[in-house]
């Protein structure tokens, strides 16, 4: 009898319904972007605490893709053939996301992606491929609208660094910047890594912007600002698109992060539905604030992990699910639709945030707004 | 005369071998693998051509590698020019680069050279970078699909399984190690050879160094440009930092540097030991065994610590290998084994 | 007019971290004749204990080169005592390899521990700035950098021009044999030399780590660009090292407003095959086989 229970036991605890769905999970968790990933690693991990809460077991397969497309693509490949996972969450940047879109679309796994910017992902009319944030094009028009609404400038300089992110990012904002009849001063796309863009910000500063749009990750912002302040740039604003602008080790440069003004997908200050308590709960968590990022890959897993878990682990039904549903949460409303190019991408609001006091302060749109704006950037000090 | 025979027949064994895996063996990771490992053995055997036989340690050869790789995905991003007719533009390309490349660099000798080469590979990625109109600078180039290959009206394959890469592969690989045999026993070689043992006795006996620098310098490179091709259109993405960086052209040497530089069997050697390597590291395959094996507990503080950490840890084992290889086995594997082997000879005596 | 002096004064500040780091490696290859491909890993050895210094003991990272230059200089001691005395006869990609493995070795030994999150070292003074006037201004921890630089560089040249171990350092540098000859031990100059090498590059590591961040792999840059500056100077030469590392420095600043920051690295590596191919024995070099 023992033996027949044990068997019995056995099969069930071997089903999948009781295993869990198997859902991939591709981020960069070592490599330069790491410690952005890392945010997006433990949104996930939260995710997956509150799903088993509502009675869904899922099966995370993590792989890492050291930012850098071609090892992201063949983790997809591995998850797609190999571990035959219902779906996949991630990856994290841009150029990895394009790469595994495009894979993901051939193997016909759904992919939700976070975080990533560029705006080709989710126009390439890929019924599998879906995004959570808003892309680039939002990036450009939220920062642009904030700068022009509150003040009066004609002149603009982008510098960005000169990988996917940085180019596709800027693309954008430079063809929006000319529907908003801003002049273009300075164009100048920098090798990451380097250690001195002054000369680079003397010249921008000889041609008098109002506006100094940028857009890199961590380490370089922090330089750009220092270098920024030691010649003396000083426009109207200081436009920060891009994951570099959001961290808290950018908040923590005091002297010179002050009155940046940055976009942003999320701030835990905004009223959706447990966004205070999600930021409450992850620094408890992992002792830091969380970047929007961890909040993107949390609303990400758990609407994967529901969905997958109403299919049954069907792709097809799963890529259905995911399609017609509709959800509320961290991030607000989330519905996945097809609109001006886009396929499958979620309409998400970004918000406008302007480091105040060493700590970000939400100040656009209003009716989301903590703090009012400070405009124009006052001198250095 | 047996010997040869015997090689012989064991060469065309394995070959057949080789060829009819692809029947028995379903997995696409295995097929990955044994692509990864063919693209390695080119690379290594081409490089062996000019650094192992010729002497001429260049350590740029990723622009060799990054020109094949380039051109195709270019050609058939912007022109939808299938691969195997791009390639040959490629290698127009990569001659032509090549005999500049040699032009400048062949006349410096020892470090200098090996400087200069490292110059030239570095000014070809900046290249790349800062094109964009022609390369899509740092985006790099992302071509997913590739056209079907027809002869006349049937389709002999449209590429979505891996099957057609892996005969590619091994093609490529065969004809790497065939031209290294024949340059092993011919004239060509041997000039290549007497150039490296002594470059200007072989000037004072009448042969003529530029000449031969650059047959070996073009030979190997349009043979690195293949595999470049190859990889382009296996992996579907390229871009500066993957097929031009540094770390590339240090890789295509330490193939040969493990295997045994100027060796025929040196650079397959190190491809069968480097790319298993590299890949039971970054898939784990060490910690999960080992857990397996019962020599470490999956939850424990080391296996939590090796789960963590060995896959990001394949970099350093490879560090490890270079120094333990040049402090104990300058001549590489191949070398080890025929100084093994002639101890053994001598015993037998 | 003011884009012009920032770009040059600039420059010249940065180019005198790179001298340093410049120096060590002519000094290494005027010694030994080896190329150490790892001389930008030391560098970031060199960056790491600087951080470690900052971050738990609060040593100001200027103050604390007093401490890293003699540990860097047991580092590297060590390293030439264990491994590279072993090729010094070898071939040279050997050496080169070498040197390549011990910089991956080190590398992704700091990735281990450190992660490759980006540290960055701020300083009450890190953004802080001295104005020059007419529109220019100095970052004060490059200036700082920059004047403990031409200091070490000068006791350097002292050391090596009046005193007797220098002198026998450089007697090995030109003509390994006859000073053994000559009862010089020239074994113990290779590990000095290599020694100081690696304190220099450590020191740099040091003094840039204010203004620049710290992440494992951030030493190959400086590989690359020390090789330019030696050759630029001349293998071998303290002084060419210097003029080569600031004319780089410039170089790179000015290329960066006059062609384009993308373009300004191209710009450097031309300039290092015009020196390679036209004079080989750098601006201050003696021609050396």
């Amino acid at each position: 009898m023992r033996k027949h229970l044990l068997a019995l036991g056995a099969t069930l605890a071997l089903s999948p319904c009781l295993m869990g769905q198997k859902i991939g999970v591709i981020n960069s968790m070592s490599g330069p972007e790491a410690p952005i990933g890392e945010n997006i690693s433990n949104g996930i991990k939260l995710a997956e605490q509150d799903l088993k809460a509502k009675g869904i077991h899922i099966q995370l397969v993590w792989e890492d893709d050291t930012g850098k497309p071609q090892i992201s693509m063949s983790a997809l490949e591995k998850l797609a053939t190999r571990e035959n996972v219902v779906g996949v969450v991630g990856p994290y940047t841009s150029a990895c996301s394009n790469a595994v879109a495009k894979l993901a679309e051939k193997y016909r796994v759904p992919l939700l992606i976070p975080a990533a910017a560029k705006e080709e992902i989710t126009r390439q009319g890929f019924k599998n491929v879906f995004r959570m944030n808003a892309p680039a094009d939002k990036y450009a028009s939220s920062l642009i609208d904030a700068a022009v609404s509150l003040g009066k400038p004609k002149t603009i300089a982008f510098i960005y660094e000169n990988t996917d992110f940085g180019t596709s990012t800027s693309k954008t904002a430079k063809a929006y910047v000319a529907t908003k009849g801003l002049q273009v001063v300075a164009d100048v796309s920098y090798p990451k890594g380097s250690a001195d863009y002054r000369s680079t910000l003397a010249q921008i500063k000889s041609k008098n912007p109002d506006l100094v749009f940028m857009v890199s990750y961590v380490a370089d912002a922090i330089l750009l600002m220092r270098q920024s302040r030691e010649v003396g740039l000083r426009p109207q604003a200081f436009l920060g698109a891009g994951a570099g602008f959001t961290t808290t080790e950018f908040a923590k440069e005091h002297a010179i992060s002050e009155n940046v003004i940055s976009c942003t997908q999320w701030t835990d200050d905004v009223n959706w539905p447990g966004a205070k308590a999600f930021g409450q709960r992850y620094k408890a968590a992992y002792g830091k604030n969380p970047t929007y990022h961890a909040a993107c890959a949390y609303a990400s897993m758990m609407i994967m992990g529901e969905t997958a878990y109403h299919a049954n682990g069907d792709r097809a039904k799963t890529r259905d699910g995911l399609k017609a549903g509709k959800w509320n949460g961290v991030m607000g409303e989330v519905k996945f639709a097809d609109y001006d190019g886009f396929t499958n991408q979620n309409n998400h609001q970004m918000l406008v945030q302007q480091i105040q006091k060493g700590n970000y302060e939400t100040v656009l749109p209003a009716a989301f707004a903590t703090k009012k704006p400070v405009y124009p950037f006052p001198n250095w000090k | 005369m047996n010997k040869t025979i015997l090689k012989t027949v064991i060469a065309i064994a394995v070959l057949a071998g080789l060829a009819v895996v692809p029947r028995f063996v379903e997995s696409p990771y295995a097929l990955h693998m044994m692509i990864l490992l063919f693209l390695s053995v080119s690379q290594g055997q081409s490089w062996n051509i000019l650094g192992g036989y010729a002497g001429q340690h260049s350590v740029g050869h990723a622009a060799y590698f990054g020109v094949g790789a380039y051109t195709t995905m270019m050609l058939l991003q912007a022109k939808g020019i299938a691969p195997w007719v791009g390639v040959w533009a490629g290698v127009a390309i990569v001659i032509v680069v090549a005999l500049v490349i040699g032009s400048i660099c062949f006349r410096l000798r020892g470090p200098y050279f090996v400087l200069a080469s490292i110059a030239v590979a570095e000014i070809m990625r900046l290249m790349a970078i800062n094109l964009t109109t022609l390369t899509n600078g740092a985006e790099g180039i992302l071509v997913t699909e590739l056209p079907a290959f027809k002869v006349g009206e049937r389709v002999i394959t449209d590429f979505m399984t891996k099957v057609p890469f892996y005969y590619i592969g091994l093609a490529l690989a065969l004809i790497t190690i065939l031209i290294t045999l024949w340059i092993q026993h011919s004239k060509v070689g041997y000039y290549f050879q007497a150039i490296r043992e002594d470059q200007d006795a072989a000037h004072s006996l009448g042969i003529h160094i530029a000449l031969y620098k650059n047959v070996g310098l073009v030979i190997s490179a349009v043979l690195t440009s293949l595999a470049g091709a190859f990889y382009g259109i296996y992996v579907g993405f390229v871009d500066p930092p993957t097929v031009l960086g540094l770390d590339v052209s240090v890789q295509i040497m330490l193939i040969c540097i493990i295997g045994g530089m100027g060796t025929l069997w040196g650079p397959l050697l190190g491809s069968l030991i480097l790319v298993p390597l590299s890949e039971a590291l970054r898939s784990n395959l060490f910690t999960e065994t080992l857990v397996k094996v019962g020599l470490v507990q999956a939850d424990s503080r080391v296996g939590l610590f090796l789960k963590e950490n060995l896959s990001h840890a394949h970099v350093l084992i490879y560090g490890l290998l270079v120094v333990l290889v040049i402090l104990f086995m300058p001549d590489g594997l191949m070398g080890f084994i025929k100084k093994l082997m002639k101890r053994w000879k001598r015993e037998a005596v | 007019m003011a884009v012009f002096f920032q770009s040059l004064l600039s420059g010249i500040l940065i180019g005198g971290v790179y001298a340093l780091i410049g120096i060590g490696l002519t000094l290494i290859f005027g010694v030994m004749r080896v190329i150490n491909f790892a001389h930008g890993d030391i560098m970031m050895i060199g960056m790491y204990l600087t951080y470690i210094l900052f971050t738990f003991a609060g040593i100001d990272p200027f103050v604390s080169v007093l401490i890293s230059f003699p540990l860097m200089f047991i580092f590297g001691g060590l390293l030439q005592k264990v491994f590279i005395n072993r090729v010094l006869d070898a071939l040279a990609q050997n050496q080169i390899l070498l040197t390549i493995g011990l910089g991956l070795i080190m590398s992704n030994a700091m990735m281990l521990i450190f992660t490759s999150d980006y540290k960055i070292l701020t300083t009450s003074y890190s953004s802080s700035t001295i104005k020059v006037g007419g529109g220019v201004s100095l970052s004060t921890p490059l200036v700082v950098s920059f004047l403990i630089t031409a200091a070490i560089t000068a006791a350097l040249y002292w050391f090596l021009m009046k005193t007797d171990t220098g002198q026998a350092i450089r007697a090995t540098a030109q003509d390994r044999e006859a000073a053994q000859l000559m009862g010089i031990n020239v074994k113990r100059m290779s590990i000095l030399a290599f020694g100081l090498g690696a304190a220099l590059a450590g020191a740099a590591g040091a003094l840039i780590s204010p203004t620049y961040y710290i992440f494992p792999q951030v030493g190959s840059v400086f590989t690359l660009k020390a090789f330019v500056i030696t050759v630029l100077g001349g293998m071998g030469s303290v002084v060419g090292a210097t003029l080569g590392g600031i004319l780089i420095g410039i170089t790179e600043s000015m290329g960066a407003v006059y062609i384009s920051s993308g373009w300004k690295d191209v710009v450097v590596f031309v300039l290092f095959l015009l020196v390679l191919l036209f004079k080989p024995a750098g601006l201050m070099g003696k021609s050396r086989t």
